[in-house]
């Protein structure tokens, strides 16, 4: 048995390593999940007992500006901006960014806002690439939109930039054109913000969905389907997971990561000091949350971010492994650039819970995840192959993680129909209830593999892409949810 | 009666609210229509000739801006008064609907007495 | 041990190694039972409360329905009032609500939630006989029960019921609830007190505390503004006196809502307060109040202003529009290199109207390009902000 001794030695210190891991993560899947359910228990207690109404009719509701990037959307493009024209809010402003469509988006809200070129003030406190001409409708009854049109930045980030620029309310609610929203999204996002004196709340957020299946009329939600299709369902499981349970759970203990950017409001003020969104990320929207949290802690200002458990947004998830694949390894070298941007965040006590929880936890239970995993299934048929395995016990620990990650999807499922029962038949309940038992092992693998993909890319073009502005392109990015995978 | 065959158009998303003031003004003698919301709204001014609009402002699909600017530019509407009911009872609000061709503007919480005043007054017009 | 206690039985019977196995697989065993329970729970929990909703969709959309119609009937078709009568003295007839269906209590609480979105929905006489109907059946006992709970959202749900329906409560029951350590509670009360009370309606902003947050400020303005026969009181008296920085912001808006001129010698003093959040809000007060009596000592002051206070000012001598001040504003457009400050400076001389109309094309005519585009902003109509 003299040859096994090497194996034997790295195997022991592998299990013992994973074993500190694994468990590490189930307890905070635990304790989110303890978490989560307290936050939406009480969201639900005290949101019934809200009259909303109150904003339509003050003199004191703040104004909000709603930007939304668009990119050759020429299909449904009009649609969207009229839905986004008939929110419930008294007092806000629509600005569409076009980023230099190369199709006929432009010329048909032209034509069917009667859009006028105007002097427009534009204050360009974020650096863009240039702008083109700024419209407004010459219809007062379209008099909140404006229209600005710029060079292609081909980054989302550079034209969300350059409507931020063009806003005039001191919160924004970033958005992509394409997403649906709820008609009441701008009240419910304003009222957390309206909640705190003590804290300044420089982000809200909500929970995203698929939109895949539900029926969109004209740009508005009129009901909401479970997917059909199996790999947007498994997202919408994810996405439920992530925000009711992750993004809710870390809410608690004010150690929210991100907010997504298929729909979040932001303090300006404080978004603009910390330089906007950055055009060179591949994870724009977590980046400019951290950044904005580091200079608060920088500037010994009080923040807090909030979330809210019920859904605002659903957002077309991609329906072929392609494009999927394409949208995980985004996001997955987003997370690894961004990693590498803050690393000196990670275990910073100076940087209070943003260094001592979100960007380690980020840093060992998202970023090194894949990783992770990938290596225990290459020792495990290492250990196969040299027949060291020990059959009864990694079945048990098998099972183990399987009803662990089966019981948390379920959890998260369960904590979302308390304050929102979304789906009209019990049949999408159970649909969505048994696609958890083959997520981890049809849909898993495929994160870990494109996050590994992305990862890869990161470390291949470092060097010559960081600096230069070649981009995949947005619009597969642009809804993130940072996952809670339940992993071992 | 002398409001017999005369056609008014509801719009509001409030279900309660157009519930009753349908009845109020079928009890007038009024031939009502209602849509909750402004698509349909629109679909039925395509359709049908109206002597009077009633409208709320925040609706979904279509708001009530943009069926009083549509209903404006009908050629079918001309002269037609149009009365605002709406919660935002802002300045601003009553402004630009006032600004954007409507006849009236009435907060809600409605007094159901002085609709009927407001709609016998600018049909008489 | 509880987890052993419960599942070790049932493994050891069916996995006679069980016992044999390392302490991690035992746990990770054990574990694996109370995850599989866990989930069946969750199932059976997301399946009742399906079931549950669904059930209390159906029945209340029949309820509402039902009262829908009784309510149109009875109430808003009430001939008295159509006739001319006044509600207070107009026959109300209330027997179709006394029918045994109206004993279960659910059904008594679809009426009274029912009949507060009628009142939210419908005012004038109307309102008043929703009134003595409310207190005709007697359904004000059972909010009054409510405010006796031990649980403050039960609490909370019987104030809002008499607040909404315009019941008085006694002030002893009221006044200490508005200092309550729940938050949604001591709001409610407040609404209350303001609401209902005979007395001194705005007794509590003497000794508030906790700061009024903005979405309560939401709440009181519009109780405030609302409120039928409500003394106003000049807000001077707080914004002189009270330490409590959002209870004199708060007086700031109201007394631009009633437009209080005599408040204005107290605004004047806060101009010299430290906090400039405060500063700002009392400058533009003063702006909104059209109290050009202080232009001079705004302007005497703006050099030494942090910025949010500097636009304010700006703003104010636009809302003035005296005329007196067009040098000042033109040369701060003009020397200005703070985008906002020049547009705010801009858009104060053409709110001058006529005054101005020949300086502003005189300085479009000879600005640089930024400067006239920032003019023509600010000129045109389409651009509200």
């Amino acid at each position: 048995m003299k040859t096994g001794t090497y194996i034997e030695l790295v195997g022991e210190f592998y299990e013992g390593a994973v074993f500190v891991y694994g468990t590490t993560l189930l307890l905070i899947y635990a304790l989110l999940a303890v978490l989560s359910l307290s936050a939406v228990r009480r969201f639900q207690k005290l949101d019934s007992h809200v009259d909303y109404s109150l904003l339509l009719n003050s003199k004191l509701t703040p104004g909000i500006s709603v930007i939304a990037p668009a990119f050759n959307e020429s299909l449904t493009i009009i649609e969207n901006v009229h839905s986004l024209l008939n929110l419930n809010y008294p007092k806000y402003e629509v600005i569409i960014v076009n980023d230099g469509s190369t199709d006929d988006s432009l010329e048909k809200m032209v034509r069917e806002f009667d859009l006028v070129e105007v002097d427009f003030a534009y204050n360009e406190r974020l650096k863009t690439k240039p702008i083109k001409r700024i419209f407004k409708s010459s219809n007062p009854a379209y008099n909140k939109l404006t229209i600005v049109d710029k060079v292609n930045g081909k980054a989302k980030a550079d034209a969300s930039n350059a409507g931020i620029n063009a806003s005039s309310f001191d919160y924004f609610i970033c958005t992509d054109v394409d997403s649906i929203l709820d008609r009441d999204t701008i009240m419910k996002l304003v009222k957390p913000v309206m909640d705190d004196s003590k804290k300044r709340i420089i982000a809200t957020g909500a929970t995203l969905r698929m939109a895949n299946s539900c029926v969109v009329e004209q740009g508005f939600m009129q009901r909401v389907v479970v997917p059909n299709q199996l790999l947007p369902r498994f997202q919408e499981i994810e996405y439920i997971r992530s925000f009711v349970m992750g993004k809710m759970g870390w809410s608690v203990i004010n150690c929210v990561p991100n907010v997504s950017g298929g729909l979040g409001m932001f303090d300006k003020e404080i978004a603009i000091n910390a330089g906007g969104y950055d055009p060179q990320s591949f994870g724009e929207d977590m980046e400019l949350v951290i950044r904005m949290m580091t200079y608060c802690i920088n500037y010994q200002i009080n923040y807090a971010i909030r979330y809210i458990p019920i859904t605002l947004c659903w957002t077309e998830g991609p329906a072929t492994i392609k494009v999927y694949g394409r949208q995980r390894a985004r996001w997955a070298r987003g997370l690894a650039q961004l990693m590498w941007q803050h690393r000196k965040l990670v275990f910073n006590p100076n940087y209070g819970r943003l260094g001592m929880i979100v960007m380690p936890y980020n840093f060992v239970f998202e970023l090194l995840a894949p990783i992770v995993e990938a290596l225990g299934i290459i020792y495990y048929i290492v250990i196969i192959f040299l027949d060291a395995i020990n059959w009864d016990y990694a079945i048990l620990l098998l099972v183990f993680v399987y009803t662990y990650a089966i019981m948390i999807s379920t959890l998260s499922i369960l904590w979302d129909q308390i304050t929102y029962q979304t789906y009209k038949t019990s049949r999408e309940i159970i649909t969505l209830c048994l696609t958890a038992f083959f997520e981890m092992v049809v849909y898993h693998p495929l994160i870990v593999f494109y996050s590994i993909k992305g990862y890869y890319n990161f470390l291949g073009n470092r060097k010559h892409t960081w600096g230069n502005m070649q981009r995949q392109g947005f619009g597969q990015g642009g809804a993130r949810a940072r996952t809670v995978t339940a992993t071992s | 009666m002398a409001t017999n065959g005369t056609q008014i158009l509801l719009i509001d998303d409030d279900e309660l609210i157009l519930k009753v003031i349908n009845r109020i003004l079928q009890k007038e003698g009024y031939v009502v229509t209602t849509a909750s919301n402004g698509k349909d709204a629109l679909e039925y001014l395509e359709r049908d000739k109206f002597d009077l609009l009633i409208t709320d402002l925040m609706m979904p699909y279509s708001n009530g801006f943009e069926v009083i600017s549509r209903f404006k530019q009908h050629p079918n509407a001309a002269g037609v008064p149009i009365i605002v009911i709406s919660s935002v009872g802002t300045e601003n609000a009553v402004k630009e609907g006032l600004n954007i061709g409507a006849d009236d503007y009435l907060r809600k919480p409605i007094m159901p007495d002085e609709l009927l005043i407001r709609v016998r007054r600018l049909l008489k017009k | 041990m509880l987890l052993d206690s419960l599942f070790g039985p049932f493994f050891r019977k069916y996995f006679y190694y069980y016992d044999s196995y390392p302490i991690v697989i035992q746990i990770a065993i054990l574990l694996t039972g109370v995850a599989i329970t866990t989930t069946f729970i969750a199932y059976s929990s997301i399946l009742t409360r399906r079931a549950n909703g669904y059930l209390k969709d159906v029945r209340s959309k029949k309820i509402n329905q039902f009262l829908d119609n009784l309510i149109t009937d009875h109430i808003i078709f009430n001939e008295d009032v159509m006739n001319g009568i006044s509600p207070q003295e107009a026959i109300l007839d209330i027997t179709p609500f006394t029918k045994p269906v109206f004993k279960q209590k659910w059904v008594k609480q679809a009426l009274i939630d029912r009949l507060i979105y009628f009142s939210q929905s419908f005012s004038g006489d109307r309102n008043v006989l929703f009134r003595r109907l409310f207190m005709e059946l007697e359904l004000e006992k059972l909010s009054f029960k409510k405010l006796k709970s031990i649980s403050n959202s039960t609490k909370i749900v019987g104030l809002v019921e008499l607040t909404s329906m315009g019941i008085a409560v006694a002030d002893v029951i009221i006044l200490p609830l508005t200092n309550s350590k729940n938050r949604k509670l001591r709001s409610e009360a407040r609404i209350a007190y303001i609401k209902l009370s005979k007395n001194d309606p705005f007794k509590f902003f003497d000794d508030a505390t906790e700061p009024l947050l903005l979405w309560d400020q939401l709440e009181l303005y519009k109780i405030i503004t609302t409120t039928e026969g409500l003394t106003i009181p000049n807000f001077a008296r707080w914004i002189t006196y009270s330490p409590n920085k959002s209870i004199v912001s708060f007086c700031l808006k109201l007394v631009i809502h009633y437009n209080q001129h005599e408040a204005i010698p107290a605004i004047v003093k806060l101009l010299s307060t430290k906090d400039h959040y405060v500063r700002a809000d009392a400058i533009n007060c003063l702006g909104k109040l059209k109290a050009d009596s202080v232009e001079e000592h705004l302007v005497s002051i703006y050099n030494n202003q942090p910025l949010r206070c500097q636009l304010e000012i700006l703003k104010a001598l636009g809302r003035f529009g005296t005329g007196r001040q067009i040098n000042f504003l033109r040369s701060e457009f003009l020397r200005s290199n703070d985008f906002d400050i020049k547009k705010n400076a801009a858009r104060s001389l053409i709110n001058h109207g006529m005054q101005t109309k020949e300086i502003v094309q005189q300085l479009i005519d000879t600005a640089s390009p930024d400067n006239a585009i920032i003019l023509k902003h600010c000129m045109n109509p389409l651009i509200k902000y």
